[in-house]
């Protein structure tokens, strides 16, 4: 009779913590599903300005910025000066 | 009704009764356990699957295709989210009785309509189908025009996201990255070349459903988040040995060649010596990869798909030859006369009378007589063995799709006039990457030099073909091809010292070579002292009104692309002090493209 009333009680024990596993892990797995979906979504941010970068970042772009705004442009032959060391 | 006379009685029958009962009963235990075995042992995999079809939903997780980055790690291709967005026709409705609402609804109907970039009849016209659940109303949209989509939140317009390549620097690098199709799969150029490398592993979702029916069709829901995750495994990111600087020169370069000339095309490829690496491959015209006609003549990457006879950049193999089997030497005298060559009944020809000149000077001024005359001397089994040491009639190793090893016919069916022409490039193909990757013998102390495309690609061993003694005689006779009296005086680039070899080739048309189409090509290398790059261009069938020699064509070409290829190197002008001597506009003039 006791026998039984403790592997009763281990049975309710055993049983209480299976749910409580169980449930644990759905959230856990819910949270790296949340995580997933975060790091899908800053991979495509990533990805545009990547892209924004690329675009921003052309020579021809860098050229024009740099004789309109700065007022640079290439030096012709009889402006460069040769130095022989 | 029976009478029952005795409880003895009473329970005979009820035995009879629960004798029946009890049959039945055990023949309905027996079926069930049959059915359960059945069920258990036969047909468990089916219902297990059957199972999981019911409660299960497995979706699939789509991995990032790698990205295809230039040596510097500049963008050349990237999969980027786009969304087509999906009307439910028999849920979407912008009829309503009720003023103020009706009033909202056409607002939202407008809106939508905007950003669709459809007109509102337009729109009208693709929902009237009440039956269509799933039309497409556009596909490919940005992430903040859906945002602003979903944003209007409308009942029955839902959104689904793709990824789908772009490629930032269109038409220059469009034949070396190539394209994906409709499916994600490469279809053409390092795309097609890598695609199971950038591919990735998909991985999998598992979703719980339930098993709703609306209308007597089945439309489960998710009512559990999911059973199980795989993540998926994104796929590599390749980089290539191109640099986008270099490929970007390359083509303008080209382009603006192709376009002065009025040419058929062009195509061009550098080389890093001293590596093999390919900087620059590039063809004009190209293509948009990010279009949808990809489709086309203009869609392959000639410099390694189309062959050509190389004409006279074979011309210094050939008298390499002759120096490394001491026929030879620089100073030799070779009479080219003032008049055709009649040889085994053929007549070969120079564009100018030369009459007795060094050997040197036959590649200086690229004098077929002399060339032909110098390889006279050479046995046909030492010649073609020499332009298979040099890569001719076979692959690169470059291993890109589409690559053809050119054409060598066996040297033991040449007749006497075959060796001749082939020791001016005519009577063989080869493609463009081949006549540079040629060129690596003059640039790299007589070692041929592997070629690759991809960086990291184990670095192969390169091959010796001619001694050092004969490629230093070579280089300081190809640098006197640039010099004045040279073919190539259109090559030079400022400050430095360069050498090359200019070739003219008259186009066959059915077997016949044309009189008035040509090919015109160099291959050169620079600086001099110090050989870091090579690079073969050709332009094919200008028009003729401005030139049509290899050295107008494509000496320019080279010029503008060496001159930024030395500045971004970091190279030392070599041949500086030898330059400010000269008047420096008169470069300025002569290279001009």
């Amino acid at each position: 009779m006791k026998l039984n009333l403790i592997l009763f009680i281990v049975l309710i024990i055993c049983a209480l913590t299976t749910v409580n596993f169980k449930h644990l892990t759905r959230s856990n797995f819910a949270k790296l599903d949340e995580e997933n979906k975060k790091t899908l979504e800053l991979k495509d941010q990533q990805t545009m300005l990547r892209i924004e970068e690329s675009s921003e970042s052309r020579i021809e772009i860098i050229e024009k910025v740099a004789k309109q705004k700065l007022n640079m442009y290439i030096p012709s032959l009889k402006e460069k000066k040769v130095i022989i060391r | 009704m029976i009478k029952i006379k005795s409880r003895k009685e009473y329970f005979e029958l009820s035995r009879v009764r629960r004798r029946i009962v009890l049959i039945v009963m055990l023949a309905l235990f027996t079926i069930l356990f049959a059915q359960a075995i059945k069920l258990a042992a036969f047909e468990k995999d089916k219902l297990q699957k059957e199972s999981r079809q019911r409660q299960h939903r497995e979706l699939d997780l789509i991995p990032y295709r790698g990205k295809i980055l230039d040596r510097n790690g500049a963008l050349l291709a990237e999969s980027t989210p786009v969304y087509t967005i999906i009307a439910d026709a028999a849920i979407v409705n912008f009829k309503n009785k009720d003023s103020i609402i009706q009033a909202k609804l056409n607002g939202q109907k407008k809106k939508l309509a905007t950003l669709l970039k459809l007109s509102t009849k337009d729109l009208d016209k693709r929902i009237k189908n009440k039956k269509r659940r799933s039309i497409r109303l556009r596909k490919d949209i940005a992430p903040d025009i859906k945002v602003k989509i979903m944003e209007l939140k409308i009942s029955g317009i839902s959104s689904n996201k793709i990824y789908k390549r772009f490629y930032p620097e269109n038409d220059p690098v469009a034949h070396v990255v190539g394209f994906t199709g409709g499916d994600g799969k490469g279809q053409e150029g390092i795309e097609f070349l890598m695609n199971t490398v950038l591919t990735g592993e998909k991985g999998k979702k598992i979703n719980l459903i339930d098993n709703k029916y609306t209308n007597g069709k089945r439309t489960p829901r998710v009512v559990g988040e999911f059973q199980s995750i795989t993540l998926p495994k994104d796929g590599k990111d390749i980089k290539l040995t191109i640099d986008l600087r270099l490929q970007n020169e390359a083509y303008n370069a080209l382009k603006k060649a192709v376009e002065k000339h009025e040419a058929l095309s062009g195509s061009a490829v550098l080389l890093d010596a001293k590596t093999g690496e390919v900087l620059a491959m590039t063809n004009y015209p190209s293509f948009n990869p990010n279009g949808y006609n990809k489709v086309g003549p203009f869609i392959k990457n000639r410099a390694v798909t189309d062959v050509f006879e190389p004409g006279s950049t074979m011309k210094p193999i050939s008298f390499a030859v002759a120096l490394e089997k001491n026929i030879v030497t620089p100073n030799t005298s070779i009479d080219t006369g003032k008049s055709p060559y009649s040889y085994q009944g053929k007549f070969i020809r120079d564009t100018h009378p030369h009459g007795v000149i060094t050997a040197k000077e036959v590649i200086k001024v690229s004098s077929n007589i002399g060339s032909a005359k110098i390889s006279e001397k050479i046995s046909s089994n030492n010649l073609a063995a020499m332009y298979k040491k040099f890569g001719y009639g076979k692959k690169t190793g470059i291993n890109f799709p589409g690559e053809v090893s050119g054409f060598m016919r066996n040297y033991t069916r040449w007749k006497k006039i075959d060796h001749s022409r082939a020791s001016f490039g005519y009577g063989l193909n080869s493609t463009l990457i081949q006549t540079a990757q040629a060129y690596t013998v003059f640039a790299n102390a007589g070692k041929l030099k592997p070629i690759t495309l991809i960086k990291g690609d184990n670095p192969k061993i390169s091959k010796r073909v001619l001694s050092p003694k004969t490629t230093k005689t070579m280089l300081a006779i190809l640098e006197s091809v640039t010099d004045d009296g040279g073919t190539a005086t259109k090559a030079k680039v400022y400050g430095y010292r360069v050498a090359g070899k200019t070739g003219t080739t008259k186009k066959l048309e059915n077997g016949i070579y044309s009189t008035d189409k040509y090919i015109g090509s160099f291959v050169g290398l620079g600086p001099v002292s110090n050989p870091r790059f090579v690079m073969a261009i050709m332009i094919d069938e200008p028009l003729g009104k401005k030139g049509y020699t290899g050295g107008t064509l494509a000496g320019p070409v080279f010029s503008r692309v060496m001159a930024k290829a030395f500045e971004w190197y970091s190279l030392d002008a070599d041949g500086l002090e030898l330059e400010i001597q000269n008047e420096k506009e008169a470069y300025a003039d002569k290279t001009k493209l």
